[in-house]
């Protein structure tokens, strides 16, 4: 959105400004710092450093702090993204100030209410003015909400951003640096509470990941959270065979994505990022939000199944033909859409 | 045995929740816990409240105190969410539509504790308003929601939400009314203003768009001191809003009779004894419906239709300078049919009860 933004601005004689707050909900310099840096993306404006609480103050503490920052910026739009903490807790104080809020990937369900997300989507989009939904799909279920006013299809904002990063990666990062060539390494990334906190899952997810590791190189960019987890749990061998890395930049997790041979995940964007890449995707989740990767066989949805992730892996190789369909998530032009129709709305 | 936290932060849900609470613990069955988030600080809001009506004081209490939206419902959420950790009930309740009811809520939620909220579904369809969000917000995040109408249902199924949650109950607030109508008095407080029963208009206001904003302030004013010209008012008032009056140096008929904000018991006295209210409040919607007072509720939409479809009430919109032609030309109609809305009947909260019994926990 910020580059849509800057280019904008470049031609129109109306300006828009953009006030980025950062919540500091993501704590490691990996995952945020060199995201602003690396993307060209304008650095935030305010640092709230909000991180490392259970969620009820986490989501408290943000609230407060973001309803001061609007107060004194008194915007004509609140963007929220996505399904985290600092989603919910701007569309609060927001609501509570009655300035309008426009959701950008709005309308996304798993349907399962154990999973803080779900809870952060639904909320975020019940007071939501505008709802920019990825798909056609996200459309439906907010219908079925009972959401139907200001809710467009723009198509999914990722896409742009893969789009547009694509070459840069491929340009910039050489795959030696992993000890890996293209299309010969399985990717994975686990960080959800459901697979990080329950340590049968976890076992079970790394049982299968050290069968696969015995035919294929298994990189596994590891959430700090995960790793303390299994030091404190002395469980530490379950690593072993498995290529851990240290979170990634994103641009060196966009480079190993897009030649992987799998993805493991449990991540809800890089299942879609896969897609993008036409990377096939085992899922280790028990549902998940993009179902259409599903429904066009790019996306397996196992759980922490150790035989069901294995099957998967082995199936793979016979079924998918690597035809790309039509993309339900639109043509990469999703931040051009939004900021039309945001321009519209405001006139 | 199961813990459930009830959660209650204001007034009306003192209301609601004492005899959900009184039903919950005569079964004998529940570990139960009382928070109090002390989202009204006023002695006549909550001392006065726990002694006139014996309620259990309750087990914790956050006082969180008054500020802003925002900053009220964040405190909350960080002292609750230690409360929930540190017992980890099986259940939480929550009433109505107050800051604390989100908070609460939502919460819970994150920690995978199931919601029951009381008094779901009701919907004004006016966003501008901080208890239709807070509404919204909560039913969505609850697994049991019971409903005091058939149009809360309505409302509800039509955001999604499944039949087989909701659970059509009645209103416990008027379960409250019934338990405690005997008590119900203001004949001092008629006695003081030279008051006649059936011979005088109640009126709260209390919603920051009538009693805010000076300008509109004084055409509450001015259209109450024409009102009082027919009939006397009795209109006990915020000290805020007194405040405001005093310092826009707007005048008041001395036919309108200004006292502090009354107690539970002599308020219901004042409203049951009552020629006819006018009101901004939801909760005098339902309670004048109970006791068939005309209600004339200065708002442009109400959650409540039920009270103005079966009920005593009659929406006239938040325009004061129409108000008494509007109560002019009501008064040349007929009367108004006044029904009891169905399940209003003093048993709501021990439906609650036995459904938690045997369908939740």
């Amino acid at each position: 959105m910020s580059r849509a933004f800057r280019e904008f601005n470049k031609t129109s004689d109306k300006k828009i400004e953009e006030i980025i707050i950062h919540t500091g909900q993501h704590f490691d310099k990996n995952m945020s710092e060199v995201f602003f840096t690396e993307l060209e993306i304008p650095h935030p404006n305010y640092n709230l450093e909000i991180a490392n609480l259970p969620h009820g103050a986490m989501t408290g503490r943000m609230l407060e702090a973001i309803e001061v920052v609007l107060k004194d910026e008194q915007p004509d739009y609140v963007l929220i993204y996505g399904d985290t903490n600092s989603t919910l807790a701007g569309a609060l104080a927001a609501s509570k100030l009655h300035i309008p809020i426009a959701h950008v990937e709005a309308g996304l369900r798993s349907f399962n209410m154990k999973m803080p997300e779900e809870i952060n989507r639904i909320l975020s989009d019940k007071i939501s003015n505008l709802l920019f939904c990825p798909t056609e799909i996200a459309v439906i279920n907010l219908k079925n909400e009972g959401i139907v006013s200001g809710v467009h299809n723009v198509g999914d904002v990722m896409y742009d951003v893969t789009l547009y990063y694509r070459e840069q990666a491929k340009a910039k990062i050489e795959l030696s640096k992993w000890n890996v060539t293209d299309g010969n390494y399985a990717l994975c990334t686990i960080h959800r509470a459901e697979n990080t906190d329950n340590l049968s899952r976890l076992q079970s997810i790394f049982d299968a990941l050290r069968e696969i590791a015995k035919e294929l190189p298994v990189i596994l960019p590891i959430h700090p959270r995960t790793r303390q987890l299994l030091k404190r749990l002395d469980k530490e061998t379950w690593l072993k065979s498995i290529n851990i890395l240290e979170p990634l930049p994103f641009l060196e997790m966009l480079r190993l994505e897009m030649s992987a041979k799998v993805i493991l995940t449990d991540s809800g964007g890089i299942q879609k990022e896969a897609y993008f890449h036409e990377v096939p995707c085992i899922t280790l989740r028990d549902e998940t939000e993009w179902v259409e990767t599903v429904e066009m066989g790019w996306n397996k949805i196992v759980g922490a199944d150790k035989e069901k992730i294995l099957n998967a892996y082995q199936s793979y190789d016979i079924e998918l033909n690597k035809k790309h369909q039509q993309s339900p998530y639109g043509n990469g032009n999703t931040a051009n859409k939004i900021l039309e129709i945001l321009i519209n709305e405001k006139n | 045995m199961k813990k459930i936290d009830i959660v209650v932060g204001a007034r009306p849900n003192y209301i609601k929740a004492f005899p959900v609470y009184e039903a919950l613990n005569k079964t004998g069955n529940f570990d139960l816990r009382l928070i109090n988030t002390g989202q009204h600080y006023d002695d006549n809001m909550s001392n006065i409240f726990f002694r006139q009506l014996g309620m259990k004081k309750p087990d914790v209490d956050l006082s969180v105190g008054s500020d802003s939206h925002a900053v009220q419902t964040a405190k909350i959420m960080i002292k609750i969410e230690k409360e929930f950790l540190r017992k980890k009930p099986d259940l939480l309740i929550v009433f109505g539509d107050v800051n604390s009811t989100i908070a609460a809520a939502l919460t819970a939620a994150k920690l995978n504790i199931p919601i029951a909220h009381i008094e779901a579904g009701l919907r004004s369809f006016d966003r501008s308003m901080p208890e239709e969000v807070n509404r919204i917000l909560t039913d969505q995040i609850s697994t049991y929601l019971f409903t005091t109408s058939p149009e809360a249902e309505k409302n509800l199924l039509l955001e999604g939400k499944i039949k087989k949650q909701i659970y059509f109950v009645g209103n416990t607030m008027i379960d409250s009314l019934v338990k405690f109508e005997k008590l119900f008095n203001c004949s001092d407080l008629l006695i003081e203003n030279k008051l006649i029963k059936k011979e005088y208009i109640l009126v709260t206001l209390h919603r920051p768009s009538n009693v805010d904003n000076p300008s509109k302030l004084k055409d509450v004013a001015n259209s109450l001191n024409m009102i009082s010209e027919k009939t006397e008012i009795i209109w006990p008032i915020h000290p805020r809003t007194w405040g405001k009056l005093n310092q826009y140096k707007i005048l008041l008929n001395e036919r309108i009779n200004i006292t502090k904000p009354k107690g539970y018991l002599e308020f219901m006295g004042l409203q049951k004894n009552a020629k006819f209210i006018i009101t901004d409040s939801g909760g005098v919607q339902e309670e004048s419906t109970y006791f068939g007072i005309p209600c004339f509720t200065v708002r442009d939409n109400t959650e409540r239709p039920i009270t103005v479809n079966r009920g005593s009430n009659i929406l006239v919109g938040s325009d004061f300078t129409k108000l008494f032609d509007v109560i002019i030309e009501c008064g040349k109609k007929e009367k108004r049919r006044n029904l009891l809305p169905e399940k209003w009947d003093g048993a709501s909260s021990e439906r609650i009860a036995s459904i938690i019994i045997n369908n939740i926990l």
